[in-house]
């Protein structure tokens, strides 16, 4: 083969692959794309070409008591979950991180096992056991089971931040005569910040997403949004659904925007 | 001469006060287990409490006026794994599970070299490209491939226009759509694994293969690929574990025509109410595909082998 043939071959393998990439992201993003496109489009369905630009569906959106009730709902469950997860996840990391010593490895498999048992069989479980204590379908099971998902996401935005925490620098203000009160304040926390704050927004995030536990945990009238929507989905497809779902990215797409101006979306690691 | 009264205490008592000394000195030694200790408490009361609740109620009894009567039996495991029914749908499943697997594997893995070895300045931006799926709820994402494969979805309604099929395309309610959306949702965890393993290898490995003469094709497959082995575990096993506990994306994509286990499972439990027979289900599904992901470890394990 000539240098100009083999020349041609890696283009033309290069070309291939750069296509194939691209065709991937677009698989990525089209759904998201296609849900947002058809929320501003007048037609009863998405057809092509689009029939022109309407905020009907919208209107239709929050004049929905339903849909609004259930905004809220996932709202306040989000931020509550979010608060009462980052409280426990940031405890818990520091003690694991720095305190554990030889129990170390064993109570971070026990703090994200969570993540790593199936969502729904977490929830089944749940389920049972409310019912047994006689807790069953109500909003405190609700909570409970959002913290037990969005809880290893804080444990663990936490504990990378501390891992790469240089101790010294608490040596140094407990040797200038602060005590650990104040170390904690003035040293610690400012560290790990970026970590609760990334970790904490992953959990509001995560809450106000999650499906299967709320199917099986929630109680009457306590349909949140993805599960009025789903109901929704399953038996119409007029685009009111489209609307809900472009308002439900917004808030994921605010909430994602806070985390890169706060701590910046690389501090998410997996 | 006078004697100070705490002096005068700790004579009177000695004993009291050395037991408060005691507690006091262990409570500031130990002032850290407040840190965790809530959080023991809560995952003891949430997470093992229930799983073990579980693990019993799939021995109960079934019953028909209650959601389980008195006693213990093992027949819910013996009717789960006898009836080729049931059987039937848990070989689906895993099926199902390995399938979406291996597709996401041979898509993330260009994506994930790709943009490990870009220099482009939207690299950030592809970054959030591959994120910002993870962070849509699933019924929002499942919802825009309803309005993609619809039987007058926006692909079916295009191809009738151009009058390429006058009937349309079964896109959806069947095994091709339920897979389009557990690849379309599962795909970023399989990328941000290989992700991060393709960054820990040095770039001057491939340039020093290559330059001794390797073609492009040869280095990826003896050097880049194997050194990425991790990353490509971690990631089948998530998008398995995934997939084969996934609910929402079979039955919006699939309506139900799509027999798996979480449906199945979920519809024993809420229209049924047969709460042991589900659990024992739930316990199977579990052990199936723990089973699936040790043998994959072993087989996987031997190929990354001397690479550490």
């Amino acid at each position: 083969m000539t240098m100009r043939a083999v020349k041609l071959r890696t283009a033309a393998g290069r070309a291939l692959f750069l296509g194939f990439v691209a065709a991937a992201y677009c698989f990525l993003l089209l759904p998201l794309v296609i849900v947002v496109l058809a929320s501003f489009n007048a037609g009863e369905l998405l057809t092509f070409p689009p029939q022109g630009f309407s905020l009907r569906w919208y209107t239709h959106f929050f004049n929905s008591k339903p849909f609004m009730d259930s905004l809220f709902l996932s709202l306040r469950l989000a931020a509550t979950a979010m608060i009462i997860s980052t409280l426990l996840g940031t405890g818990a990391a520091l003690y694991v991180v720095r305190f554990a010593g030889k129990w170390r490895d064993r109570l971070r498999l026990l703090i994200v096992a969570p993540l790593l048992l199936p969502e729904i069989l977490s929830a089944i479980a749940l389920l049972f056991f409310f019912y047994s204590i006689g807790l069953g379908k109500t909003v405190g099971a609700l909570v409970v089971g959002h913290v037990l998902i969005t809880l290893p996401f804080v444990f663990l935005a936490v504990s990378s931040v501390l891992y790469n925490f240089d101790t010294s620098l608490e040596e140094a203000a407990r040797s200038l005569g602060a005590n650990r009160f104040t170390t904690f304040r003035r040293v610690t926390l400012p560290i790990i910040k970026p970590g609760v704050i990334s970790g904490g927004l992953l959990a509001f995030i995560v809450s106000f997403d999650l499906f299967a536990v709320s199917l099986l945990l929630k109680g009457i009238g306590m349909e949140t949004l993805p599960i009025q929507l789903f109901d929704y989905v399953a038996w119409d497809f007029d685009p009111t659904a489209a609307a809900v779902s472009t308002v439900s990215i917004v808030i994921t797409l605010i909430i994602v925007m806070l985390m890169e101006k706060t701590v910046g979306l690389r501090s998410l690691r997996f | 001469m006078t004697v100070e009264p705490h002096r005068l205490a700790l004579q009177r008592a000695p004993a009291a006060r050395e037991t408060r000394h005691r507690v006091a000195t262990w409570l500031r030694a130990n002032m850290v287990l407040l840190l965790i200790v809530p959080t023991l408490v809560f995952l003891g009361c949430f997470l093992v409490a229930p799983y073990l609740n579980m693990l019993v109620m799939s021995f109960r009894n079934p019953s028909t006026t209650s959601v389980f009567a008195p006693g213990y039996t093992v027949a819910n495991y013996g009717k789960a794994l006898t009836d080729p029914y049931y059987l039937g749908v848990l070989a689906q499943t895993i099926e199902f599970g390995i399938v979406t697997t291996a597709i996401c594997a041979t898509i993330g893995y260009p994506v994930a070299y790709h943009l490990a070895r870009t220099r482009s300045r939207f690299k950030g931006l592809l970054y959030v490209g591959i994120l910002s799926p993870l962070l849509v709820g699933v019924v929002v994402r499942c919802y825009g491939w309803i309005i993609l494969l619809a039987n007058n979805g926006l692909i079916n309604n295009g191809v009738k226009k151009l009058g390429l099929f006058p009937h349309g395309l079964m896109l959806m309610y069947n095994a091709f759509g339920v897979g389009v959306g557990l690849v379309h949702v599962f795909l970023p965890f399989m990328i941000l694994p290989i992700l991060s393993s393709i960054q820990s290898i040095d770039p001057a490995l491939e340039e020093a293969a290559q330059s001794l003469g390797a073609s492009r094709t040869r280095v990826m497959l003896r050097v880049v690929i194997p050194l990425s082995l991790p990353g490509i575990q971690a990631g089948s096993i998530l998008v398995f574990v995934l997939t084969i506990s996934a609910y929402v994306i079979p039955i919006l994509l699939g309506a139900l025509k799509i027999k798996i286990m979480p449906t199945l499972v979920i519809q024993l439990l809420i229209d049924a109410f047969l709460w042991p027979f589900g659990a024992a289900l739930a316990f199977i599904l579990a052990a199936s595909g723990a089973a699936v992901v040790y043998i994959f470890i072993r087989v996987t394990g031997r190929l990354m082998k001397g690479l550490t």
